[in-house]
Parts: structure tokens; C-alpha cells; sequence
């Protein structure tokens, strides 16, 4: 059985060919790190896997079952749920509301529930508020629960898009660039976070430039080039193949 | 007394309407200018069938008002799933519009500009409300239930996914939530309060017309939303209060009564900027 598979996608925006035969599979328990230069697809092949995008051909499986078709609710309720290069947080909402909102199966989120049953939604939140917490606690933020987003550093919210991810319980994360733009300390941090995250039996597949972060977490590595899967490989290959290196910083095949 | 009393009517009618307003463009970010058509309507539906012949009960004149508002407010909100911001705007106005086209002309249902005289007052077991000091139960028992349902909606996690909407729809589908059905149920229960409230309003004035249903209308529950506060409970009651106190005092100038229209409105737009400039969040609601 695979796990997931990607088949021989295409998209094309207008004229731009974003994938072009674009195929790849990740393993089960594994931390996979796609990287590739700036416009290589990556964030497109995110959107087809979680069903913002629908490919112009091609198929994505997951656990030999189709995705294409789904629709973005559905794929995470069949255990797949990403996070945005720009973290999409409701900044208006504290840490623990953000954590609460992607929790699933809550009594009390349809109009119903909320008005006639007032009694049972709120001893029914209890739960699932000490599990929102347990999730905040888990990447490192328990003692922010009741603070702002707005107010959150950079590096607090980039770990609170990842306990939003956890809230839905998916077993697969695609996080996109969820260490991008941070501190050296934080880094650590977002680092020692995901490979938690892989001994708690979560698979991964990570969108990162910082190759250093790569060569850390990485157990198989994508490249990605020109909306096609150049090569594949443990981190060590992928960095000491020139030809890839060239292309990473600026060259072209 | 009985001017205090109407006073204290017509304020809570307007909480009602004002709660609908507050939960659609307030909470989830719907911004809708065509909120008095729903109030109108709900008055409009109330009246003609506690006025026909056979002169319905209050309760279910005033249930059907409220459910008809339900429905016409689902319809009125649907290009919002499809339009945003802007965009929606545009259409909304153009939905008040058509709706006080045809509070005017459709003479046969609605009295067209002259309006709709002799609207019965509820009567319960044979004691009438027909005097503002008694109504103040039947409005304020409505109200009452509407904050209620109103505040138990904001605690409970419809309320909470209703906010992160707003902000966000794209990641409310990446954590494998459902936007449609939250925001129809929404624009459901928005209607439901805008019709019911139509429907008490009617039955206290005994005569309704197209004006006070009108863009004005329309644009005055929108200043008591932002003047009270947005997306809190307490600012829906204060705003429409504080809005309707307004002309009260503006009678203790001397200006002549032929300035006296004018000046109202030039006072509510005054407010509206500086409250804007000087205080986006309304007396007591959060940051729009």
C-alpha cells in the first residue's frame, strides 16, 4: 500500500505550467522535505494534495484511496491538513480560540446545538478546551492560550499554526515554510517541535529552504524544479549533487 | 410617562433589529446595508395578516413574520458566498433599493406611501397592550430572548467559527470546516431577529409607511451597530438607546421645527465620523 502518491500532475495557470508531469511518493512515519528555487510548484502541489486546486490532469492517492475530486473539508477528514506559507491565523482571535476552532467533532458548531442545547455545548466545551490546551502545551505555548495573535511573536505564530494543524487530528502535515524567517533560537525550536511531531506517528512533508534545517529533519528529500520532480534523495545526496546546487542558486538546465 | 415608554419600545425594537444587524456585519463580516428591508418586511407580513379578516393571533402573525424574514434573509445574504466585500455592498444597496420600490408601489399589499393604518395591538385573555407602559412587556420580553439567544450564540463554538470567518475563510476549509452552512445559518437567525422585531414594531405603531423602512433606516441601525459598539451584546443595546435619545435632546434647542429633521440628520453623520476617527470600536463593542 502506498501511502501518498502523486501521479503525473499538471496544472497550468494561463500560460504558466505551475506542474508539469509532476509525480512523487512520501512514506508513511517519515519527515520528507520538498525544496526546489522559487516558483518550482511546491505550494502549488500542497494546493492539489489538499483540494484547493484541481489538477488539469494527473491524481493524487492517499492509502490507495483517490483524493481528486474531494473537497478540502473532506481531505482533512480523511487525515491530511496543511498550513500557509503565510499562516492564515485568526488575528483577532486568542491562541487558544485559534486551537479551538480546528478542533473536531464539537457539540454546539451548528446554529442549533449553540441555542437549545446551551447546557450540554458548554459542559461538552470542557473537553474539548482542556484538549485545545494539551495541543498548545504540546508545541510550547500553554502559558499564551489567552493572548492575541496580533500580539504573538513571529515564531509564536508559526508554532500556533501548527498546533491548529494537530487540532484537526490528521495523521499527514504539509507545512509550508514553518521555518522560514526565524530567529536561530526559535528554529531550534520549530526543529525539535517536528521531529516530536514524527515520534508521536505524525507523517510530514515540509516545504524549506534553509538547508541547514534540511540536513537536520529531513528523511528523504523532493527537488523540485520548473513544476517537475528533478531528483530524490537522503539530504546528504541532494546538497552534494552540483548540478542541483547550480540550479537552487540561480542556474538553469 | 407615556412618552418615556414609547421611548423605551421603540429602543428595544431597535436592540432587536440592531442584533441582527450586529451579528451579520459585525460578527461574520457581512456587510449588509439592506437590514431595514428585513425589519420592513417582517412589519409589512405582521400587518396584513393581523389586519385581514380573519385577524391571526399575535404569536403566529409573529412567527410567520419572523419566518418569512428567515427565508428572504438567506436569499438577500446568498451573493455574499459569492461576493465580498465591496462587491457586496453594491448589492445590498441595490436589495433596499428594490425593497423600498415595493414598499411604495405595491399599493394592494402595502398602503403604498400613505402606509398601513390600523394595526391591531396584541391582546392577551381579553387584557389589550395597547398603551406604551404595557407593550414595554411584549417588546421587552422579545428582546429579552433575543440578547439571550444572541449571547449564548457568541459563547458557544458556532459563535467562535462565525468570527474565525470572518477573518479567514480559506483557513476555516483548511482546518475541514464548513463556511456555507455557518454563514446561512447565520444570515438565518439575522432574519429571524429583523422579522420578528418588523412584526412588534408593527403592532406598537399601529401604522407603519415605506420611510421608516427606507436606506436611511437602513443606514441609521447601521450607525447605532458602530456608535454602540460592534460584535458585542452590550453595544447592541447601548447603540440604539444612545441613537434614539439623540433627537430627544436635539428638541431641548431652539432651532425651528422645520430645521429640526435636517439637524437630526446632520448630527448622526457627525457622530458616525468622529466615532470613526476617534473611536472605530463604538462605546463598548470591539475593533470593526
Amino acid at each position: 500500500m502506498s501511502y501518498l502518491q502523486i501521479n503525473a500532475v499538471d496544472v497550468s495557470f494561463g500560460g504558466l505550467r505551475a506542474l508539469t508531469d509532476c509525480g512523487f511518493a512520501i512514506k508513511e512515519g517519515e519527515i520528507t522535505c520538498m525544496v526546489g528555487p522559487n516558483g518550482a510548484g511546491k505550494t502549488t502541489i500542497f494546493n492539489v494534495i489538499t483540494g484547493f486546486l484541481k489538477p488539469d490532469r494527473g491524481s493524487v492517492s492517499f492509502k490507495d484511496r483517490a483524493l481528486t475530486g474531494m473537497t478540502p473539508q473532506q481531505i482533512v477528514a480523511v487525515g491530511i491538513a496543511r498550513s500557509f506559507q503565510n499562516l492564515r491565523l485568526f488575528v483577532d482571535l486568542t491562541a487558544l480560540d485559534n486551537v479551538l476552532v480546528g478542533i473536531r467533532h464539537q457539540f454546539g458548531e451548528s446554529v442549533f446545538g449553540g441555542l437549545f442545547r446551551p447546557i450540554h455545548t458548554a459542559s461538552s466545551q470542557v473537553a474539548v478546551r482542556a484538549r485545545a490546551m494539551e495541543i498548545l502545551d504540546h508545541v510550547g505555548l500553554a502559558d499564551k492560550a489567552e493572548i492575541f495573535v496580533r500580539n504573538l511573536s513571529h515564531g509564536e505564530q508559526k508554532l500556533l499554526t501548527v498546533a491548529r494543524l494537530l487540532a484537526t487530528e490528521a495523521e499527514l502535515l504539509l507545512l509550508d515554510e514553518p521555518a522560514s524567517g526565524l530567529s536561530a533560537r526559535a528554529l531550534e525550536g520549530v526543529m525539535d517541535l517536528l521531529r516530536r511531531l514524527q515520534k508521536d506517528g505524525k507523517t510530514l512533508l515540509v516545504v524549506e529552504h534553509n538547508t541547514r534545517v534540511v540536513q537536520k529533519i529531513a528523511d528523504t528529500v523532493l527537488f523540485l524544479h520548473q513544476g517537475h520532480l528533478i531528483a530524490q534523495g537522503t539530504a546528504s545526496q541532494i546538497t552534494s549533487d552540483p548540478d542541483l546546487a547550480e540550479i537552487y542558486f540561480g542556474g538553469v538546465i | 410617562m407615556d412618552f418615556l415608554f414609547s421611548y423605551l419600545v421603540l429602543a428595544l425594537i431597535y436592540v432587536l433589529v440592531g442584533l441582527s444587524t450586529n451579528l451579520l456585519v459585525g460578527i461574520v463580516g457581512i456587510f449588509s446595508i439592506s437590514q431595514a428591508a428585513v425589519f420592513g418586511v417582517g412589519a409589512y407580513i405582521f400587518a396584513n395578516l393581523t389586519m385581514a379578516a380573519t385577524s391571526m393571533p399575535f404569536i403566529l402573525a409573529l412567527a410567520i413574520a419572523g419566518g418569512a424574514c428567515v427565508l428572504l434573509n438567506i436569499v438577500v445574504s446568498l451573493p455574499s458566498l459569492r461576493v465580498s466585500g465591496d462587491y457586496f455592498v453594491v448589492t445590498s444597496f441595490g436589495i433596499q433599493l428594490v425593497a423600498s420600490a415595493v414598499f411604495v408601489n405595491w399599493v394592494s399589499g402595502t398602503g403604498g406611501a400613505n402606509g398601513l393604518p390600523g394595526i391591531p395591538a396584541p391582546e392577551f385573555f381579553g387584557f389589550a397592550l395597547d398603551t406604551p407602559p404595557r407593550y414595554v412587556v411584549v417588546a421587552g420580553l422579545a428582546t429579552g430572548l433575543g440578547c439571550l439567544a444572541f449571547w449564548l450564540m457568541m459563547r458557544s463554538p458556532f459563535g467562535r467559527l462565525l468570527r474565525a470567518i470572518r477573518e479567514d475563510e480559506i483557513a476555516i476549509a483548511a482546518v475541514g470546516k464548513q463556511v456555507l452552512g455557518a454563514k446561512v445559518a447565520a444570515a438565518a437567525l439575522a432574519g429571524g431577529f429583523g422579522g420578528v422585531a418588523g412584526g412588534i414594531f408593527a403592532a406598537f405603531m399601529s401604522f407603519i409607511d415605506p420611510y421608516s423602512f427606507d436606506l436611511d433606516a437602513s443606514i441609521l441601525l447601521l450607525s447605532m451597530v458602530v456608535i454602540g459598539g460592534t460584535r458585542t451584546l452590550a453595544g447592541s443595546i447601548v447603540g440604539p438607546f444612545v441613537m434614539l435619545a439623540l433627537p430627544q435632546i436635539l428638541t431641548m434647542i431652539d432651532i425651528p421645527s422645520t430645521m429640526a429633521a435636517p439637524a437630526r440628520q446632520f448630527a448622526y453623520g457627525v457622530l458616525l465620523i468622529v466615532f470613526m476617527l476617534y473611536r472605530p470600536q463604538g462605546l463598548v463593542g470591539e475593533r470593526l
